[in-house]
């Protein structure tokens, strides 16, 4: 047991003998790679003198005031994953951490437990691709979403996410419960109580038949919220329509849509379908497709384009009318009155809601929800239709709102330009606000998604509340105020008025025929206006066409050749996020 | 002093310690006992909790399912058999 040097020299001499066996195995460079992943304790500045030291203590605190944040640094190149997620300073990341990540992960849990059996959701996870890659890195999808935000704004923002998370868990969980592909093709009880949709037929349409039938849109889950989380996903369903003779230049959404039914990824939950022509002619090919491969009773309610007409908007109502007979010939169950109105009219709270919200973000610097939270959930709001959970969502916002117009909090400190944003956003970088904020100080006040549905619905009587139900239908996204005619296309500039905006990013959908024949027009009116505007290349859902770097770079160079600034955080100018989720 | 004797005196020393303890325990009383429970207890959740806020801060999460289970589900995905649906006739209605 003595200590000898010989003996020590041997050891040391084994040890360098080792590490350069795992080096020259290739273990040594996966060892680099994976280290990569981590912080390096080098980085870490420890302070050198009183004040240095004083710094120290309070952005660990408070966390480090916005400029010298340099979070563009805490991603692993490529992946988008964090060395470390932000610290943000004592109590926001302690918030972050436990009612937002552990409160989030919990419920994602409990939601499964509410809405149906877990085994169910295991055997959906396991067969369905946009399942699996989409429902885990759920987390990640909030992390983008709320990254630099602080206190109020922060907290609003992420009850946003929330809400999103338990409707879609809501979804697939009613998809599964009647799945027959999960169950050899049987078919049961919850299968005889679904109702299929097209993603753009508004959930209201199905309110008469709330209580005993559950509304499930067909690729609201699959499709458009797989490529918020994981825009993995939906490329595969992209590829898969395309190998069977479709060229790649219509709509990628309506493509992705009818990838779906290709690669056999739907599942089999309802007897009936109602399809519609949202938002243009491409849809209109991939039902279809759904038609041909879903092989089932269909009911085709298109909405019109050109829908100002009085005459339009008769015949759109008289199309709802025919509507409610179907599913009453499909279901055997009467069209019911006082339901469709009671669900409407929580509806119509939903809508008030949202108007004191967008008075809150138009007159005042207190408004806290940021970008990214306001269009999806709004549009998502207004698209599915009633649900329990936005009204507990926005309970609890307006809470935090109330708090910060009476405190006269400013909920995003480092506004430059008040941007307002038009047209069909980049799916696959819904994101690209909170990093435009990061970085630039471009503070995206409200967007098209948002102002869609601008409107409650009568329920005096049946014909008012089915003539507004009409003009609701025809509002659809990617409608009213892009395929919609111009009158409606340009009320951009009434709205940049209302929201007291000084930018515009104008969304640039490449594969929207429809938005594309008007790019001109915008372009004289930006001129004769003199509105500052930045054109945003995208293809909806496919980032292999317009990069989330390639995006970037487009605003950054804006920001720096036509503005002249200086970004606010220098290490979000340039990263490489391309396989990032 | 020698390595021999200092491992000795280390060995007698823990000895003593854990004789100590145990006659510690011996006279413990049921209160005693309970708050030893609940101290242990939460030091267990005080790990926990650490361990919980380590993946949290590391993003841990992130990378486990970066790295280790999309890539095993896509694999999984991508063999699995798939119904053709291109086989089904195009006039064929149930109705």
């Amino acid at each position: 047991m003595g200590f000898s040097i010989e003996a020590s020299v041997k050891n040391v001499k084994t040890g360098v003998k080792k590490v350069r066996e795992i080096h020259l195995s290739g273990l040594g460079e996966k060892l680099k790679a994976a280290a990569a992943l981590f912080p390096d304790p080098r980085d870490v500045k420890l302070p050198k003198n009183k004040e240095e030291a004083k710094k120290f203590a309070h952005d660990f605190w408070c966390g480090k005031p916005h400029g010298e944040r340099r979070l563009g640094e805490l991603y692993c190149d490529k992946t988008g994953l964090y060395k470390h997620r932000e610290w943000r300073g004592v109590k926001d990341t302690f918030y972050y951490f436990h009612m937002i990540w552990l409160y989030n992960y919990a419920n994602m849990v409990m939601d499964i437990v509410k809405f149906g059996s877990p085994v169910t959701f295991v055997k959906g996870l396991w067969r369905y691709r946009w399942m699996g890659q989409t429902y885990l890195p759920v987390l990640h999808w909030f992390d983008r979403g709320l990254e630099g935000l602080r206190g109020e704004a922060l907290r609003a923002s992420a009850w946003h996410y929330r809400a999103m998370t338990c409707v879609t868990i809501n979804q697939f969980m009613n998809m599964f419960e009647a799945d027959g592909k999960l169950r050899n093709g049987a078919h049961n009880d919850a299968w005889h109580h679904a109702m299929a949709h097209k993603e753009t037929v508004w959930g209201g349409i199905f309110y008469p038949w709330m209580d005993r039938f559950k509304h499930i849109p067909l690729e609201m889950v699959p499709y458009f919220v797989t490529c918020h989380v994981n825009n993995h996903t939906v490329l595969n369903y992209i590829d898969a329509v395309q190998s069977i003779g479709l060229p790649g230049d219509p709509c990628p959404m309506c493509q992705a849509e009818a990838g779906l039914f290709v690669l056999d990824d739907v599942p089999d939950y309802a007897p009936f379908l109602i399809t519609s022509n949202e938002a243009c002619d491409g849809s209109v090919a991939s039902t279809a497709i759904q038609d041909w491969f879903w092989d089932r009773p269909l009911f085709a309610m298109p909405q019109p384009m050109q829908f100002d007409d009085p005459l339009v908007q008769e015949h759109c109502a008289n199309e709802i009318r025919d509507c409610w007979k179907f599913i009453e010939e499909q279901t055997g169950v009467p069209f019911n009155w006082e339901l469709l109105k009671e669900n409407l009219e929580k509806q119509n709270e939903l809508m008030r809601f949202e108007w004191e919200k967008w008075d809150v973000a138009a007159k005042t610097a207190n408004y806290p929800i940021n970008g990214v939270a306001q269009a999806l959930y709004r549009i998502y709001q207004s698209q599915y239709g009633e649900h329990f959970i936005w009204h507990e969502v926005d309970k609890k916002v307006s809470k935090i709102m109330t708090k910060c117009v009476e405190k006269k909090i400013d909920t995003f400190p480092k506004t430059r330009h008040r941007v307002i944003a038009w047209s069909c956003s980049p799916l696959y970088y819904s994101n690209w606000c909170t990093w435009a904020y990061n970085c630039w100080g471009l503070n995206t006040v409200i967007n098209m998604d948002s102002l869609m549905f601008d409107m409650e619905v009568r329920t005096d009587t049946l014909d008012n509340c089915v003539m507004d139900m009409a003009r609701y239908h025809e509002w659809a996204p990617m409608r009213r105020m892009a395929v919609g005619g111009m009158h409606h296309i340009f009320e951009l500039w009434d709205y940049m008025e209302r929201f007291h905006c000084d930018m515009v990013m104008m969304y640039d959908q490449l594969q929207c025929k429809g938005m594309q024949g008007v790019v001109g027009l915008f372009e004289d009116e930006f001129r004769k206006r003199n509105i500052h505007a930045i054109w945003m290349p995208h293809a909806l859902p496919d980032k292999r066409t317009v990069s989330r770097a390639e995006i970037r770079r487009i605003i950054n160079d804006y920001m720096t050749t036509v503005m002249k600034e200086e970004p606010l955080d220098p290490s979000l100018l340039e990263f490489d996020d391309d396989m990032s989720w | 002093m020698s390595v021999k004797k200092k491992i000795l005196k280390a060995a007698l020393r823990k000895e003593a310690k854990r004789i100590k303890k145990a006659a510690r325990r011996r006279h413990c009383g049921i209160g005693c006992r309970v708050l030893r429970l609940f101290g242990k207890l939460i030091a267990l959740l005080a790990t926990v909790y650490a361990a919980l806020f380590a993946v949290f801060f590391f993003d841990l999460d992130g990378k486990l399912l970066y790295y280790v289970v999309e890539p095993l589900l896509v694999r999984h995905y991508d063999r699995m058999e798939r119904k053709n649906p291109l086989e089904m006739p195009y006039e064929m209605k149930s109705e």
